[in-house]
């Protein structure tokens, strides 16, 4: 087994009434940059607590490179976190504060100045070891946290939302760095967050979680083309929702009847009947002129509305459908050929419309362990 | 990650020490009150088992408390004393709690050092300070005859209601203005910015915004000074030696180094303890009520 | 569009006064500035006064008549060093704050800790019954004492050991509140990071937490000195008089009987002593809690006020 693997076995917690964590289960093979992303009070946190030690776990098992450990204290287990506030101690300098755990450890002096040497390095700080936390800026305390844990060699980095109390620019240039270092060191990441984009950028794999439970688990890619639930859908980006009814369902391809005009979709890989939903991503779907040639999968639509992003131009349309729909197109520097208030004809592709069950906000993680297995064969 | 009796472990020296001393003594002053009187060695006899409990002395002092006994002028004095005490540290105190919190600057650090120095200052050297000068040869006489305000000296020390409410008032304004202070300093600068912006003069911003905003400091500051003033028998005893100017407190110290009748003063203490938990009730009441109104900060 | 601040406008004095209202329409209201520094002046300048008087050279506290350090050191029978009442009163005093601050901050300092983490039913007692002493009026207290120390603990007469644990009692509570701020503020991230890096629970506690609770624990310290050195009721009631009556306690006897500057020499002794104690609590504070402060107003410092 990889070193640095955790395994979430039927783990639930419960706060008296309220079910932070409701019995997940979840595989991360060790070495990979592993993000759990969804919304706040959707159990993220908690789940990291619990593995890092400070939550107990109602029931369920926590397996660290095979071993159990949910009931272990936290200073005894392999794992060390990084915290959203960074937590660096204010009595102690940037030296002490790392080399804190390895004394802890009782590690002889000279593995200690050598060992805190080399995680200054890592994180490029070196030179700043007699400074106090209160005189370094936030970029650098979040530095100093992770230098602290990692001096450690844990088999697991725990990161809950490190980046949140920075600015914009410092934040994109730091999640570059936190995924660059994971590489470097090779050690299991398991970063917590509530911002897609993040964990769209940083993760090799990611699960959406809502309400205490895993929603879909897979590479950024497959998550955000394939979401498997609406919540998931409606999560990463935009979704584009539309009510379809199917009129037929086969491996291949699905058919379905959106307010009188069929629609042909991707496959499912279960069996969908009745209403559901369609999702397609603003990227994928096409605009063309009024008036062009006709062909599947093409619907009249209206302009309701242009907006200017910068490296892309948002066009917000009106389906002759009645929905609501955001197309994304790539600033190329040529003119649109439509302003607000003209007739567009849409084209939804069939590859990149995808059919989703009509379940309202939420599934069972029953269904997570098969995409999971499937993600870890292909990893 | 700690042990579920470490934090019990560690309070528990603490919660022993008050239950000891703090908690049993007071069972004691109910049990005196509730007791009897020794007739030989005219001793007091309590009596633990509340219901054998003689209500003989309750009673008796009960009496004295309705109008008509003798205990009913004090209780009415205290009452008006601690009113008007309460009243002119209010009218006082707010404003100088409400300029340093809210208008101060940059001298704000050192006029909050100068309202904090007094209660560092011992109590009984601030009343020392008007003793010297309320003496009949004291400053304030020697001015007030000065300025011709007054014909002759005026004995300030010898028994006047308005000296004592003036010593109490100055006693423990400090213990006001602080808490209003910190109520005051609380209000976000841009609630009231908003209230300005949607059409308030500074007058109406302060009534409909900053006022209601510092009644949990009012309330707070109120109850931090009146509940040791009910039971305050140094400071008329100080400022004036007269009975006519006694207040409850006095008498219970009356009953006890006075006089051999410490079930008296033990019934006294137990109804004025009483007397101030139904206060003490009645802030935390209305503290739980406000605290569910106002947005949690 | 960008925008450059503006430069003032040359001003003619009608319209410079009308900018200068534009530009600070908070500016402060006269009448509240008139109100507070004349409250601190009457609040302040009597004791001052009072202070003078100690230094008189004559026996009057009233009519000021020169210079003197009689009433400290020079006078052979009355002075504050000469006087046996006045100099045991002053030990008595020391003797009680001292013993108060050793016995009380350990226990308030745990105290603190376990209510403020303690989970289980008797919390909420027992933090109830931590704030009664808080609020209850001295007499009541004194009161209670001294009927419990003759009739259950008969064991302890009136007189240093009873006002010890008098003081002790009231002091608690206070050492309870300044440690939780504290405690509040600094919440469990240390601990917990303290764990996650391999710390046992007690290394957390004694390397991470105490020393991040000293400021806390020095504050309440000189509070707890500072109140004991003032306190009147409770050393009375529990005094068997002579050498247990402590300073205010003589000063309360004196302003009614014979009124010496010496009265005045020795309130003003421990005036100082307060204050210095209190200053340099307040300083080891600032000094302690350097590195955590973002623009903070010193009014969170005597956040001890917020029950």
């Amino acid at each position: 087994m990889a070193r640095g693997e955790i395994q979430l076995i039927d783990l639930r917690k419960d706060f008296g009434e309220l079910t932070a964590v409701d019995e997940i289960n979840l595989r991360m093979p060790g070495g990979e940059f592993f993000s759990l992303l969804g919304p706040s009070g959707c159990g993220k946190t908690t789940t990291l607590r619990m593995i890092a030690g400070f939550e107990r776990p109602s029931s369920g098992r926590i397996l660290l490179d095979g071993s159990d450990v949910a009931y272990t204290p936290p200073h005894k287990r392999n794992v060390n976190t990084v915290f959203q506030n960074y937590a660096l101690f204010p009595h102690l300098n940037v030296y002490d504060n790392i080399a804190f755990g390895l004394r802890r450890a009782r590690r002889p002096k000279d593995e200690v100045r050598q060992r805190v040497a080399r995680a200054l390095e890592l994180v490029q700080l070196s030179g700043l070891e007699k400074r106090k936390s209160s005189q370094l800026s936030g970029g650098q305390q979040q530095r100093v946290a992770l230098a602290r844990a990692l001096v450690l060699n844990p088999a697991v980095l725990l990161l809950d939302e490190p980046l949140g109390a920075l600015d914009a620019k410092l934040r994109k240039a730091l999640q570059l760095e936190l995924k660059v270092l994971q590489q470097e060191v090779g050690v299991t990441f398991l970063y917590v967050t509530h911002d897609q984009e993040e964990a769209l950028t940083m993760s090799d794999r990611l699960a959406v979680m809502n309400a205490g439970r895993i929603e879909q688990v897979g590479a950024p890619r497959d998550v955000y083309e394939d979401p498997q639930t609406l919540f998931v859908a409606d999560f990463l980006g935009v979704s584009n929702l539309m009510d379809a009814t199917v009129v037929s369902a086969e491996d291949g391809r699905c058919r379905v009847s959106v307010d009188g005009f069929e629609l042909e979709t991707r496959g499912v890989d279960g069996k969908v009947a009745g209403s559901a939903k369609i999702v397609i991503r603003p990227e994928r779907v096409e605009l063309e002129p009024h008036g062009a040639a006709s062909g599947p999968n093409r619907l009249p639509a209206m302009v309701e509305r242009i907006v200017y992003v910068g490296s892309a131009v948002k066009v917000i349309i009106r389906a002759a459908t009645g929905e609501m729909l955001e197309a994304l197109v790539q600033n190329t520097g040529t003119e649109l050929p439509y302003v607000q208030g003209t007739p567009v004809q849409l084209h939804l592709p069939a590859e990149a419309l995808r059919l989703l069950p009509d379940q309202g906000l939420g599934t069972a993680s029953d269904e997570v362990t098969a995409p999971d297995e499937e993600a870890a064969a292909t990893a | 990650m700690y042990k579920r009796w470490l934090w019990p472990g560690f309070a528990f020296p603490g919660v022993l020490w008050l239950i000891l001393l703090f908690v049993v003594p007071f069972y004691v002053v109910v049990a005196v009150a509730f007791g009897t009187v020794d007739p030989i060695l005219l001793q007091p006899v309590p009596i633990w088992n509340p219901l054998q409990w003689n209500v003989g002395w309750m009673i008796e002092v009960l009496h004295r408390f309705s109008p008509g006994g003798t205990f009913y002028g004090v209780a009415i004095r205290t009452l008006e004393y601690v009113a008007a005490s309460l009243a002119l540290c209010l009218l006082i105190g707010y404003p100088v709690a409400y300029y340093v919190a809210r208008h101060a600057g940059r001298l704000k650090g050192l006029l909050l050092i100068l309202i904090v120095l007094p209660l560092w200052i011992s109590y009984m050297m601030r009343m020392l300070a008007w003793v010297n000068l309320l003496a009949p040869d004291g400053y304030v006489n020697r001015f007030l005859t000065y300025t011709h305000v007054l014909s002759q000296p005026r004995d300030w020390l010898g028994g006047q209601p308005s000296t004592v409410v003036f010593a109490l008032v100055y006693g423990y304004i400090p213990y006001l203005i602080l808490p209003l202070f910190a109520a005051l300093d609380r209000i976000e600068r841009s609630h009231l910015e908003a209230a300005r912006d949607l059409g308030a003069s500074p007058w109406s911003a302060f009534r409909h915004v900053t006022l209601p905003l510092s009644k949990t400091g009012i309330l707070g500051g109120a109850v931090l000074i009146t509940l040791p003033m009910f039971g305050d028998y140094y400071t008329p005893n100080i400022v004036s030696g007269a009975p006519k100017t006694s207040m409850i407190g006095n008498q219970i110290d009356l009953y006890f180094h006075g006089g051999p009748q410490p079930t008296i003063g033990a019934a006294i203490t137990v109804l004025l303890a009483a007397f101030l938990t139904v206060l003490m009730a009645y802030y935390m009441w209305t503290i739980h009520r406000a605290s569910r109104e106002l947005p949690a900060v | 569009m960008t925008t450059v601040a503006q430069a003032r406008p040359a001003g003619v004095s009608g319209w410079s006064r009308i900018w200068g209202w534009l530009r600070n329409p908070w500016g402060r209201p006269r009448f509240l500035v008139l109100v507070t520094w004349a409250y601190i002046l009457w609040s302040i300048v009597p004791v001052l006064i009072a202070v003078q008087f100690s230094f008189n050279s004559t026996r009057s506290r009233t009519v000021w008549q020169g210079f003197s350090w009689r009433w400290y050191w020079g006078d052979p029978v009355d002075s504050v060093l000469h006087d046996p009442t006045l100099a045991h009163a002053l030990i008595q005093s020391l003797k009680l704050a001292t013993a108060d601050v050793v016995i009380a901050t350990p226990i308030g300092v745990l105290l603190a800790l376990g209510l403020a983490r303690w989970q289980g039913r008797g919390s909420r007692p027992s933090n109830f019954l931590m704030l009664f002493p808080l609020v209850t009026p001295e007499i009541v207290m004194g009161v209670s004492l001294l009927l419990v120390f003759s009739h259950i603990f008969m064991f302890i007469h009136t007189g240093t050991l009873a006002q010890i644990l008098g003081h002790v009692t009231f002091s608690i509570s206070y050492v309870v509140v300044i440690v939780r701020g504290r405690l509040f503020s600094i919440g469990r991230q240390y601990e917990e990071a303290a764990a996650d890096l391999g710390a046992s629970p007690t290394i957390a506690l004694a390397r991470v937490l105490f020393p991040l609770l000293t400021p806390a624990i020095i504050a309440s310290a000189a509070v707890v000195f500072a109140t004991s050195i003032d306190d009147f009721v409770i050393s009375q009631w529990l005094s068997k008089g002579g050498v247990t009556d402590t300073v205010p306690i003589l000063i309360y006897g004196a302003t009614r009987a014979a009124p010496l500057p010496s009265t005045n020499a020795i309130a003003t002794i421990m005036m100082v002593v307060t204050l210095v104690v209190v200053t340099l609590g307040f300083l080891a504070w600032r000094v302690l809690t350097r590195g955590e402060r973002h623009g903070a107003t010193a009014a969170e410092d005597f956040g001890a006020f917020n029950i």
